[in-house]
């Protein structure tokens, strides 16, 4: 995406934005039930450390549950191209687990692992690796026979055709996996948070709510918003550096650019 | 005159029960290049990786330089129908991939890597990535990258079928001029019987599957060899034999 590309998105929020104030101002539908965009952006102004005091710990556990989903789901991706008992055995129960809706399984975690970071962390992993794995499958395991049999050809050992032929292959697909990944880490994390916590982003979301202070609530959610938004912009320019022999597939280019 | 490569009795059935390769056999001479010619599905592919020592034979022998093949060896050098450049290393790099697999040390081989990539016309791209490349250059340097560790035999399965008939010609040109340098033993393998007697010293046509030599003639054009010869009486005399042993089943 390049700036100029970014044009017509903030163009189009202006005026969604612009309409929403015009259409709440002349109903004069109250702030309880729908604030006016001007008045959120002043709530995030006026309650900037507050905001921010919520935002860390959230951007913190997010960031950790991202990076054990990477880790996590990579690792289980080759253990699952190259040992047929974890392939046959485990990665059906891994493929048939993710009909359990996470969500729902966030209370549980609290009973298991307490009020603490762990089931925070334990409910982003537990949503955000399952993309990983099959990403980061598919990668390892596409590689094109031919590119694997001129790797033989020239001697090459399993390790060496795995580091330099089906890792680097797979690195599209990895990254792909990753923003993903970042998005559900996001969810993970702010869901667990709604449940039980005694700080984070989605504890002021509940909070707010229960006091029926709905500017700082959407003020709140506005600033999550950015930040996820940011967090995939990072994953986004890393995947550019890394991935420098193709154009990453971006559906926002389309058409017949 | 010394055998590179000897085939004695090789068969091939795959696990499948598809029986590829009935009997063949037959000796490469050191530096001679030798084409195999077929009709497809034939099982040239099959042959040429049993050779490289990627696949097993079913039945028989096949030795190179005098030692039987066991798997992959490193004086080996293979050219597959698509280029197979690995898109992210430059040119260089995929060039230098057989050095880094044998662990032979980039340093002192990169100086031929690059005598290589200029003899195949391709300095000024050595930087480049594969995607920067015409289809053309791109097998001119997967011909560079089989010739890269100094390998003794070169196996090529149709590595200019994927080309124009323009490239091809010149490809063919090319390639003659690189092995009159080195004079590597040569396993070729094409479908078109003009490529084949443009380059070969001989020419094995091989029979339908399950595959047997069905016949074999010593292409005797003077070297070296020039577009002009295709339009010879003596050229198209070959081309002639062939395609009529090819239309009998390849057999005699
Ligand atoms: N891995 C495999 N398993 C089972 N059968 C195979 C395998 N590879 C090839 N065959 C079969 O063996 C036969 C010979 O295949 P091969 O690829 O060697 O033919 P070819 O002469 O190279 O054909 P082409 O000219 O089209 O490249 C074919 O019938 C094919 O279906
Ligand atoms: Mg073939």
């Amino acid at each position: 995406m390049t700036v100029r590309s970014l044009g017509w998105p903030v163009m189009v929020t202006l005026g969604i934005l612009a309409a929403w104030e015009a259409v709440v101002g002349a109903l004069g539908v109250k702030p309880v039930l729908l604030p006016r965009p001007t008045v959120i952006a002043q709530v995030l102004w006026t309650k900037a450390p507050l905001i921010l005091e919520h935002l860390w710990p959230t951007l913190y556990e997010i960031a950790l549950g991202f990076l054990l989903s990477v880790v996590g789901g990579v690792l289980v991706a080759v253990l699952v191209t190259y040992s047929t008992i974890v392939r046959k055995g485990f990665y059906p129960l891994i493929v048939v687990s993710q009909i359990v809706p996470k969500v729902a399984v966030a209370p549980l975690l609290v009973v298991w692992f307490g009020l603490g970071g762990t089931s925070r962390l334990l409910l982003a992993f537990l949503i955000a690796f399952f993309p990983m794995v099959i990403n980061t499958a598919t990668g390892l395991t596409s590689v094109d026979e031919d590119f694997v049999r001129m790797a033989r050809a020239y001697m090459g050992s399993r390790w060496q055709i795995f580091t330099k032929i089906r890792l680097p292959h797979a690195l599209p697909l990895i990254f792909g996996g990753m923003k993903i990944s970042i998005t559900l880490a996001v969810i993970g994390v702010v869901v667990a948070e709604f449940v039980a916590a005694q700080r984070g982003i989605g504890y002021l979301i509940v909070m707010a709510n229960g006091l029926l202070d709905t500017p700082l609530m959407m003020a709140a959610i506005t600033a999550l918003s950015v930040m996820g938004l940011a967090l995939y912009g990072v994953v986004a320019i890393v995947e550019r550096a890394v991935i420098y022999w193709q154009q990453p597939t971006d559906p926002a280019r389309g058409g017949f650019a | 005159m010394r055998e590179s490569v000897t085939l004695a009795g090789v068969g091939k059935t795959y696990a499948s029960g598809v029986e590829a390769i009935r009997e063949v056999a037959f000796q490469v001479a050191q530096g001679e290049f030798l084409t195999l010619l077929g009709p497809s599905g034939c099982g040239k592919s099959t042959l040429l990786t049993m050779i490289a020592g990627l696949l097993a034979p079913s039945r028989g022998t096949i030795a190179v330089d005098g030692a039987p093949v066991q798997g992959p060896r490193r004086d080996v050098g293979i050219v597959f129908q698509s280029p197979v450049l690995l898109p992210w290393r430059t040119v260089l790099g995929n060039v230098l991939l057989p050095i880094e697999m044998l662990r032979l040390g980039r340093r002192p081989w990169e100086v031929r890597a690059r005598d290589l990539l200029a003899m195949a016309q391709l300095t000024d791209f050595a930087a480049k990535l594969p995607h920067e490349l015409s289809g053309g250059m791109k097998q001119r340097v997967s011909i560079c990258r089989a010739l890269v560790h100094d390998p003794s035999l070169l196996l090529m399965d149709e590595p200019f079928s994927a080309l124009d008939a323009l490239t091809r010609d010149q490809m063919g040109q090319e390639l003659l001029r690189i092995w009159e340098l080195y004079r590597k033993t040569v396993i070729f393998v094409t479908h078109s019987i003009r490529e084949a007697v443009f380059l070969s010293d001989r020419v094995l046509v091989m029979t339908p599957r399950p595959a047997a030599i069905g016949f074999e003639i010593d292409i005797k054009l003077a070297r070296p060899r020039t577009l002009d010869m295709q339009e010879s009486d003596e050229f198209n005399g070959y081309v002639g034999v062939l395609r009529r042993a090819i239309e009998t089943g390849g057999r005699r």
